[in-house]
């Protein structure tokens, strides 16, 4: 792999991550207040560790000398139902209200590889296949290439609220680390139900996402000395899925006719969803402090979500955000 | 052989900083505490946050529960005094008067400091020799320069946010390489607006001018963590108890008095969690073994000398208690606040030669000025205080009049005129409702800010808490009686800010809103001019420190100058209350005192 091909690649690690965060979203939001608190707090922690491995894979390009890219033209933005960047395909991605279905998907997204997976950059079955591919490349191509500017890089200043914390990668091995922890984070580490935050991290262990899901999608909680082969054996986990917002699958502003409010309120929201990926681009590119402001488009984002998620469309299902790119003239 | 190395009586921030401490050195150390364990898990803690947010009056002791068995004072209790009734006695306090001690606390894990705000100041040099400097008050056995490690140090354990070039004035001063764990807390857009109009610009206050500055205030409440801590090392933001990702960053709750709902900010369960992840580590030296519902009922000893025992009585609520149980150690730390310290003492009958214990009780008189102004300012956005004015904490004038310092507050008129619910009440009632109604609201509420003024009070020998066997809690231990009065000295104080706040209205181009009811418990006047008081919540000054035995109930080390066993902890302890809110100062003497109860103890 060329130096180039690598910063090509990370451009699709940091898309791969950002796809993963609108379904998750949706479901989130989905979830009335104060009910299924488990899935909640479960998609809330995997929500932010997947905005870490965002982060990583930014400060990981930046590292090279690349430019991370969040906004078009660079960026490729996902457009539900959608495949996973450079995927093999075996299964699509779509923006669903909390269920079982969605369940199915997001164990699919943090599917661990199996022992025998061969490093795959393209056409990956899962995610570590295609990071262990990466790790590879930047092994092989080793110290020269990072020749990034260190005030490109976030640090522990920003991240919050996931397990772990944000650090500027600077050479091969925290390269590595950052690897470690965007795969450990979602699929387990050395082929177990825990991630690798005690290990990696110093901060306690936690199941990886994908057995966190596992849980829910199964109705029984993981105990110590369950392994992968086991499955969960501990007590039932009481999911209710009939708790949640009914939204429509991969809404779109279109749905909705012209001049109707729900459109103007769709689009609206796709206007914060955009002003979020620029804010997000300026801070990955030499504008760090953007995150901060960011935040508080975040809040705004959730709220028109959640609003448009109390509206009927008919078929007992209700409007959705679209999470679709539209700038506003204003975008910063 | 003593059953322990150490008791501490109350599991508040003073004896988790000490068990903390000492468990760390090996000591075995037990706890008493006689209010309820809560908040030991997520749920159980977001049941306090649903009790506040179901309250319909909401004051700092709203989300958490004291049982029957350990009352706490509550500020709904507090009334008007008037002569000829007194004394009153209404909830847990009995006041002689003439003025209320309008000041509350909470008997229960994690003490009052679960509902504190969170500011964390550090004392002005001159505020530890005031007797030497404007011969007023008395001195400290300490100064700042000896308390610089220990400030650092309780800077660690709270987790506070700031930036050193702001916090260097009126001579406090930092190692070189200093830094705080966390960088400061943004500026509110009030903040902003109040420092536009007013930095560089000179008042008059009593003839003399004063140039002033709107100051980032620092804050045990989570930020951004500064990289370049601990030499380079960083610091990581601690979490909620129970739930380690929540609460790592302020998140603009706007309710930190009376509970931050994501644990942000600091509260001693954090303290606790730390000791607890220790000892489940295998980690702790010693051991920390914590008794709740155990209210200490007597210090038992033979006059002078050492103390032989502490006697409690363990409950279940509503239940006919145990008959009360004794335990020995080779230290007994009495840390249940400086009032409850008072009582206890005296209550038991322990030597009081000197008859110094209960006495010189102060707190911050606190009196809020609010105002509109011309444009919104976002009210009700993030803490209630982020900046305040604090060069006017030292200066010649301490020789006439009280110091003071002012906060510029973010919650709108919140409890000066118990907003924003009396808006909305009051428009309801102009029969508005739905979209007018909110609207009329934003409009209100947002241009809403109030300034408020915590004064120091000297301490006199008149201000005390003593305790009256006519007056019994539920397990006959006496309840604290006061007598509490506000002297010309800090009332001259507050004449002095109503000419700051008049002239600093006017430079803002803000509407003076403030007016002050004869009704309310703390109308107080001066020259012709009313003010009201509030309690600050900083009841300091029962057992205060010093070097000269004569003179002083504890030592520098909060020793008691009567019985080498005993330490009386916490803000009692402090001679004068200056103008700083006292719990990092407070902290910062936990944290040397503990130095000295290992060498008692032989530890390293």
């Amino acid at each position: 792999m060329t130096p180039d091909e690598l910063r090509t690649h990370l451009q699709t690690a940091i898309e791969i991550e950002w796809s993963t965060i609108p379904p998750y979203l949706c479901a989130r939001w989905s979830i009335q207040d104060g009910r299924n608190e488990l899935a909640a707090e479960c998609i809330d922690d995997v929500v932010m560790e997947e905005m870490l491995h965002l982060t990583l894979a930014c400060n990981l390009l930046n590292a090279i000398d690349g430019e991370p890219a969040l906004t078009p033209p660079h960026a490729r933005l996902p457009s539900y139902p959608t495949y996973l960047p450079h995927s093999d395909k075996a299964f699509e991605v779509s923006l669903r209200p909390f269920s079982r279905q969605a369940l199915e998907t997001f164990r699919s997204i943090e599917r661990p590889a199996p022992g025998h997976a061969a490093p795959e950059p393209n056409r990956w079955h899962t995610i570590a296949q295609f990071y262990a591919a990466l790790r590879d490349a930047i092994n092989e191509l080793g110290p020269e290439i990072f020749t990034g500017k260190r005030d490109r890089q976030i640090d522990s200043s920003y991240y919050y609220g996931g397990g772990g914390e944000a650090f500027p990668v600077v050479d091969v091995t925290t390269a590595n680390l950052a690897l470690e922890i965007i795969v450990d984070e979602g699929e387990g580490i050395h082929h177990s139900i825990w991630d690798g935050d005690d290990e990696l991290l110093g901060e306690s262990r936690e199941l990886a996402h994908y057995f966190r899901f596992d849980e829910l999608y199964r109705g029984r909680q993981y105990v110590e000395g369950d392994t992968p082969a086991s499955g969960p054996t501990g007590p039932p986990l009481l999911v209710d899925y009939s708790c949640v917002q009914p939204m429509r699958p991969n809404p779109k502003a279109a749905d909705h006719p012209e001049g109707s409010e729900l459109r103007a309120l769709t689009q609206e929201c796709d206007r914060t969803y955009s002003t979020l990926l620029t804010q997000l681009q300026s801070a990955f590119n030499g504008r760090p402090e953007q995150l901060v402001t960011s935040v508080q488009t975040m809040l705004e984002l959730r709220y028109q979500a959640i609003a448009l998620m109390q509206v009927p469309v008919g078929d007992g299902q209700t409007a959705g955000p679209a999470f679709e790119w539209r700038p506003s003239r204003d975008a910063v | 052989m003593p059953d322990y190395d150490v008791a501490i009586v109350g599991a508040g921030p003073v004896g988790a900083i000490l068990a903390g401490q000492l468990a760390q050195a090996g000591a075995r150390v037990l706890v008493l505490e006689a209010g309820v364990a809560a908040g030991r898990t997520w749920p159980e803690y977001q049941a306090s946050v649903e009790q506040y947010q179901a309250a319909g009056i909401k004051v700092p002791n709203t989300p958490y529960y004291s049982t029957q068995e350990a009352p706490s004072p509550n500020v709904l209790d507090i009334r008007k005094l008037t002569p000829g009734t007194l004394p009153a006695d209404t909830g847990y306090f009995v006041q002689d008067g003439p003025l209320p001690f309008g000041t509350d606390y909470l008997r229960s894990l994690g003490g009052t400091m679960m509902h504190w705000l969170g500011t964390c100041l550090r004392m002005v040099p001159a505020d530890f020799e005031i007797a030497s400097r404007y011969r007023q008050g008395t001195d400290w056995p300490i100064g700042y320069e000896e308390l610089i490690p220990y400030y650092a140090a309780a800077e660690l354990e709270l987790g506070v946010s700031a930036n050193v070039e702001d916090q260097a004035y009126l001579g406090i001063e930092f190692p070189a390489d200093y830094v705080f764990p966390m960088r400061r807390i943004p500026l509110s857009y009030l903040d902003q607006v109040v420092a536009k109009a007013v930095d560089g610009r000179t008042v008059t206050l009593d003839g003399a001018h004063h140039q002033l500055q709107v100051t980032s205030t620092p804050q045990a409440r989570n930020s951004m963590p500064n990289p370049s801590y601990n030499g380079g090392e960083g610091y990581q933001p601690v979490g909620a108890y129970g739930a380690p990702h929540e609460g790592l960053r302020c998140e603009g709750n706007s309710s930190c008095i009376p509970i931050c709902p994501v644990q942000a900010k600091y509260n001693p369960l954090k303290s606790w969690g730390r000791i607890e992840a220790l000892k489940a580590a295998g980690e702790l030296k010693g051991d920390v073994e914590m008794r709740t519902q155990c209210v200490v009922s007597r210090v038992i000893h033979s006059g002078k000398g050492p103390i032989e025992a502490l006697e409690y009585i363990a409950y279940d609520e509503g239940q006919t208690p145990d008959p009360p149980e004794r335990i020995t150690a080779s230290i007994y730390v009495l840390a249940c606040n400086s009032i409850e310290n008072a009582k206890l003492m005296l209550a038991s009958d322990v030597p009081n030669g000197n008859d110094l214990i209960g006495r010189n009780l102060m707190d911050h008189p606190y009196v809020l000025a609010w105002g509109l102004m011309p444009e919104s300012v976002g009210a009700y956005r993030g803490p209630s205080s982020t900046a305040g004015i604090e060069i006017l904490r030292d200066g010649g004038f301490r020789s006439q009049r009280a110091a003071f310092r002012m906060e510029v507050r973010g919650w709108g008129w919140d409890f000066a005129t118990n907003s924003p619910y009396s808006d909305v009440e009051a428009l309801v009632g102009d029969g508005l409702f739905g979209r007018e109604l909110r609207e009329r609201l934003a409009e209100r509420v947002s241009r809403q800010f109030a300034f408020g003024f915590l004064f120091e009070q000297l301490p006199r020998a008149t201000n005390r808490v003593y305790v009256d066997d006519s007056y019994l809690d539920p397990l006959g231990i006496p309840r604290p009686r006061f007598q509490y009065d506000i002297d010309d000295y800090t009332r001259a104080g507050m004449a002095s800010a109503r000419q700051l706040w008049t002239q600093l209205f006017a430079h803002l181009g803000a509407s003076d809103n403030t007016s002050y009811s004869e009704a309310d418990p703390g109308y107080i006047t001066y020259r012709g001019e009313p003010y009201l008081y509030i309690g600050a919540g900083h009841n300091v000054g029962t057992h205060l420190m010093g070097n000269d035995a004569a003179k002083s109930v504890v030592d520098s080390y909060q020793r008691c100058w009567e019985h080498e066993n005993l330490y009386l902890a916490g803000c009692g302890s402090f001679p004068t209350i200056a103008t700083s809110n006292p719990s990092l100062t407070m902290a910062a003497l936990a944290f040397r005192t503990s130095g000295e109860m290992k060498r008692d103890l032989g530890l390293q």
